[in-house]
C-alpha cells in the first residue's frame, strides 16, 4: 500500500519542536527539583548580580512601582549590552576574523558546560545524594565538556551529538537565567523579543547584516545554532522517497533562524560579567548546510549519484520536493547534473506553487536552524512559569510551541529569515497571566467541587 | 512512596492516552501537530470560560443550580467548539487532498481521516486531564494527601485521576464519533456526542451534589455547608 501523505507532512516542524520541548522539560525538572535545595533556593540565596540585573537588585520588600522601574531598567541595560556585543561580533565577522569568532564560541561553550553545567550537576548530586567521588566527577565533567567543545564546529562529529550538546547548552544557560528575580525576568523576556524583532527584520539590524554577510560568503555562520537535520534515515519509506528529492537537498537548504548565544555564566565573580554575556541573534536564509557546502566544494556539480543518495537518505525526510523533480527516476541524473544555481530557482517556483496549497508543508526547509537563544528564552519562560504552578507550565508550553509553529508557517510563506522569539514570547506571556489570573481560580474552584466537564 | 503515589495518579489519568500517543500518534508528525493544536484550542476555550465565570466565583456551595448552569454553559461552549473544529478540519482536508494530488500520492484514506479525528479528540482529552488533574497533582508528590469535603473517603487526587481518565476516554472517542457523524450526515451520532458529554458532566455533578449515591456513603455531599475551601493546609492529612 502506498504511504499516505500524513507520514510526510510536518517532519521538519516536529524536528524543531521536539528538541525545544526536551529543553523545556529538562529546565522545568531542574527548576522543580532544585528549587527546594539550598544552593538554588530563591529565598535563601542572596540575589546574585549578573549582567541581566546590573542596575537594580530586586528584593521582595520593594514596592510594585519600584520593581517595575527597576526591571525595565535592567532589561534595557541588558538589551543594550547584547546589542553592543552583537555589533562587535558582526564587526569581527565583517573583517573576516572567523577563526577568532569560532574560538571565542568554543571558549564560551567550554565555560558554560564546565562551570554552569558543573554547578548544576553538583547541586543535582547533592540533592539526590548520588554517591560519587570528586575525582570521578571531575573527570566525567571534563570529558563531557571537551567533547562538547569539539563537537561545535567540526563536521566529524555525528550531528546527533552536536544537537545534544546544543540542547544541553540551552538547558544550562536557561537554568541559570531562571535564578533572576521575577519582575526582571518578565521585563527581560519582553525586551529581548522586541530586540529580536528589530535586529532581524529592520534594515541595518545587526543580525540581518550578519546573515547577509554569511550568505554572500556562502559560509556557515560562526554561531551557536541548532540544526534540525534528521539524524538518521528514519525508515524504508524515506529511503525510497529520497530519490525524489535529490536536487533539493543539495541546492536549497533554508534555515529559519539562527541565534547565537554565548552567554556566560556570570558567576559569582561580579567582574567577569561584562563582555562575556554576549548574545547574538542571527537569522538567516542560509544556503546549504555544512555538509552540503563541503560536498559541493569537493565534487562540484558532478557528484556521483551514490553520494547524493546517501546524503539524502541521511539528511532529509521530506517529500515535498517530489513535485519539482517530478517523481520520475529517469530524470534524476539530469536534474542532478544541473548546477544548484539553476536548480534553486526552479525549486522555489515549485515550492511556491505548493505553498499556497498547504501551509504546513514548509516546502524547502531542509535544515531548519534555530538559534540557541531561542531555546534559552523559551525555557526561561517555562522555568519561570514552573515556579508558580504546573498549570501555568502547561499553558506556557502550549503557547510557546504554537508560537513556534506560527513562526515556521510564516517562514514557509515569506521565505525569509524570521525572528523566533516575538510570537512565542508574546503568546507565552499572555497565556501565563491569563492562566494565573483567570483560569487557576476557576479550575481550582470547580475541581475541588469534583466538577469536571 | 509519595513520588510513587504522584506518578501513579498521573499515569492513572494519562497512561492510556500516553500509550495511544506513543503507539499511534507519534509515528506521524502531522498527527502530533493535530494533537497540539487541539490541545491549544481546548485550553483557549477553558480560558474563555474562566474569563466569563471569573466574576461569579467563588460560587456558593449551598445552592446547586449555579453549578448546573456552569456545567451547561461549559458543555454547550465546548460542543460549539467541536463544530468549529470540524469546519476547520474540512478545509484542512481539502488542502491535504489537493496537496496529495500534486504529489501524485493517494488522497486521504478513511483511516487517515479517523486518525486525524482521533488525534483531535486525544488533544481535547489530554488537555482536560492535564488541566483538571495533572496540574492539581503537585501536592500529591509531597508527604500528604488531600480530601475534599464532598468525598471524604477517597483522596481527592485519586478521584480526579479517575474522572480525568473517564473524560479522556469520552473526549477521544466522541471526536471520532462526531467527525464520522458529520461526514456521513448521521444525525444520531451528531446528537449522541453532546449528550454523552452533558450526561457525563451532570453525573459527576450529581454525585458530588449528593443526588446520586456518590463517593463514600449516601448523603455525603449535601450536608456539607462550607466547601469553598481552597486546598489549604487544614484539608491535608498525613499518610506517612
Amino acid at each position: 500500500m502506498q504511504s499516505s501523505i500524513l507520514d510526510s507532512i510536518g517532519v521538519e516542524i516536529i524536528g524543531v519542536m521536539s528538541p525545544v520541548s526536551i529543553c523545556m522539560l529538562v529546565v522545568v525538572f531542574i527548576v522543580y527539583s532544585l528549587s527546594s535545595s539550598s544552593p538554588f533556593s530563591a529565598a535563601s540565596a542572596p540575589p546574585i548580580r549578573t549582567a541581566a540585573n546590573l542596575v537594580y537588585l530586586e528584593s521582595s520588600s520593594d514596592s510594585t512601582s519600584q520593581k517595575f522601574e527597576g526591571a525595565l531598567l535592567n532589561a534595557l541595560v541588558f538589551v543594550i549590552l547584547i546589542a553592543v556585543v552583537t555589533f562587535f561580533l558582526v564587526l569581527l565577522y565583517y573583517y573576516n576574523c572567523t577563526g577568532f569568532l569560532k574560538n571565542y564560541m568554543r571558549f564560551s561553550a567550554f565555560f558554560v558546560l564546565g562551570t554552569m553545567g558543573g554547578s548544576i550537576f553538583l547541586s543535582m548530586i547533592q540533592h539526590f545524594s548520588i554517591p560519587v567521588d570528586s575525582i570521578t566527577c571531575f573527570i566525567l565533567l571534563f570529558n563531557f565538556t571537551i567533547v562538547g567543545v569539539m563537537s561545535l564546529f567540526s563536521s566529524g562529529v555525528p550531528i546527533f551529538v552536536r544537537q545534544g550538546y546544543m540542547v544541553a547548552l540551552g538547558i544550562f544557560v536557561a537554568a541559570w537565567f531562571t535564578k533572576l528575580p521575577e519582575w526582571t525576568t518578565w521585563a527581560l523576556l519582553v525586551a529581548l523579543a522586541l530586540y529580536d524583532l528589530v535586529a532581524v527584520l529592520a534594515p541595518g539590524g545587526p543580525l540581518k547584516i550578519l546573515v547577509e554577510l554569511a550568505q554572500s560568503r556562502d559560509e556557515e555562520l560562526p554561531a551557536l545554532v541548532y540544526e534540525a537535520r534528521p539524524t538518521v534515515s528514519q525508515n524504508g519509506i524515506v529511503q525510497g522517497r529520497s530519490l525524489d528529492i535529490l536536487v533539493g537537498g543539495v541546492s536549497d537548504s533554508r534555515s529559519v533562524e539562527m541565534q547565537a548565544m554565548s552567554s556566560n555564566n556570570a558567576d559569582q565573580n561580579e567582574n567577569q560579567n561584562r563582555a562575556n554575556s554576549g548574545y547574538a541573534v542571527i537569522q538567516d536564509t542560509n544556503f546549504g548546510n555544512m555538509e552540503g557546502v563541503q560536498r559541493r566544494d569537493e565534487g562540484g556539480r558532478s557528484l556521483s549519484v551514490d553520494i547524493l543518495h546517501e546524503r539524502h537518505s541521511s539528511s532529509s525526510s521530506s517529500s515535498e520536493y517530489s513535485t519539482v523533480v517530478g517523481n520520475r527516476d529517469s530524470e534524476i541524473v539530469v536534474d542532478e547534473e544541473r548546477s544548484p544555481l539553476v536548480g534553486a530557482p526552479e525549486m522555489r517556483n515549485g515550492g511556491q506553487q505548493m505553498r499556497d496549497g498547504l501551509e504546513n508543508s514548509d516546502v524547502s526547509n531542509r535544515g531548519i536552524k534555530l538559534g540557541l537563544g531561542d531555546f534559552v528564552f523559551y525555557s526561561v519562560l517555562v522555568g519561570r512559569a514552573a515556579m508558580y504552578d504546573l498549570m501555568t507550565v502547561y499553558a506556557c508550553y502550549l503557547a510557546i510551541i504554537s508560537g513556534l509553529g506560527c513562526t515556521l508557517i510564516l517562514l514557509s510563506v515569506w521565505r525569509q529569515a524570521l525572528p523566533a522569539l516575538p510570537i512565542s514570547i508574546a503568546l507565552g506571556v499572555i497565556f501565563y497571566f491569563l492562566t494565573r489570573l483567570l483560569m487557576e481560580p476557576y479550575i481550582v474552584g470547580t475541581a475541588t467541587h469534583l466538577m469536571m466537564f | 512512596m509519595t513520588v510513587a503515589a504522584g506518578i501513579g495518579y498521573a499515569l492513572l489519568a494519562l497512561g492510556p492516552s500516553l500509550s495511544l500517543f506513543i503507539s499511534v500518534i507519534s509515528k506521524k508528525p502531522f498527527l502530533i501537530l493535530t494533537v497540539l493544536s487541539s490541545t491549544l484550542l481546548w485550553l483557549m476555550s477553558l480560558i474563555v470560560l474562566a474569563g466569563v465565570w471569573r466574576a461569579f466565583l467563588p460560587l456558593k456551595s449551598t445552592t446547586w443550580w449555579p453549578f448546573a448552569i456552569l456545567i451547561l454553559t461549559a458543555v454547550i461552549f465546548q460542543e460549539g467548539l467541536r463544530i468549529l473544529f470540524w469546519k476547520f478540519y474540512k478545509r484542512l482536508e481539502d488542502i491535504l487532498d489537493a496537496f496529495a494530488d500534486r504529489l501524485a500520492k493517494p488522497r486521504l484514506f478513511l483511516t487517515d481521516k479517523m486518525l486525524i479525528a482521533l488525534a483531535g479528540g486525544l488533544g481535547h482529552g489530554v488537555a482536560h486531564a492535564v488541566f483538571f488533574c495533572l496540574s492539581l497533582l503537585t501536592p500529591a508528590f509531597g508527604p500528604a494527601t488531600f480530601f475534599v469535603d464532598k468525598c471524604s473517603q477517597i483522596p481527592f487526587f485519586l478521584v480526579s485521576a479517575i474522572i480525568a481518565l473517564a473524560f479522556v476516554t469520552i473526549h477521544t472517542c466522541s471526536m471520532v464519533i462526531a467527525f464520522n457523524g458529520y461526514a456521513e450526515g448521521n444525525k444520531v451520532d451528531q446528537y449522541f456526542v453532546p449528550a454523552v458529554h452533558l450526561v457525563a458532566g451532570m453525573v459527576y455533578f450529581n454525585i458530588c451534589a449528593g443526588v446520586l449515591y456518590g463517593c463514600g456513603h449516601p448523603g455525603d455531599g449535601l450536608e456539607t455547608g462550607s466547601i469553598n475551601l481552597p486546598p489549604d493546609i487544614t484539608n491535608f492529612v498525613h499518610v506517612d
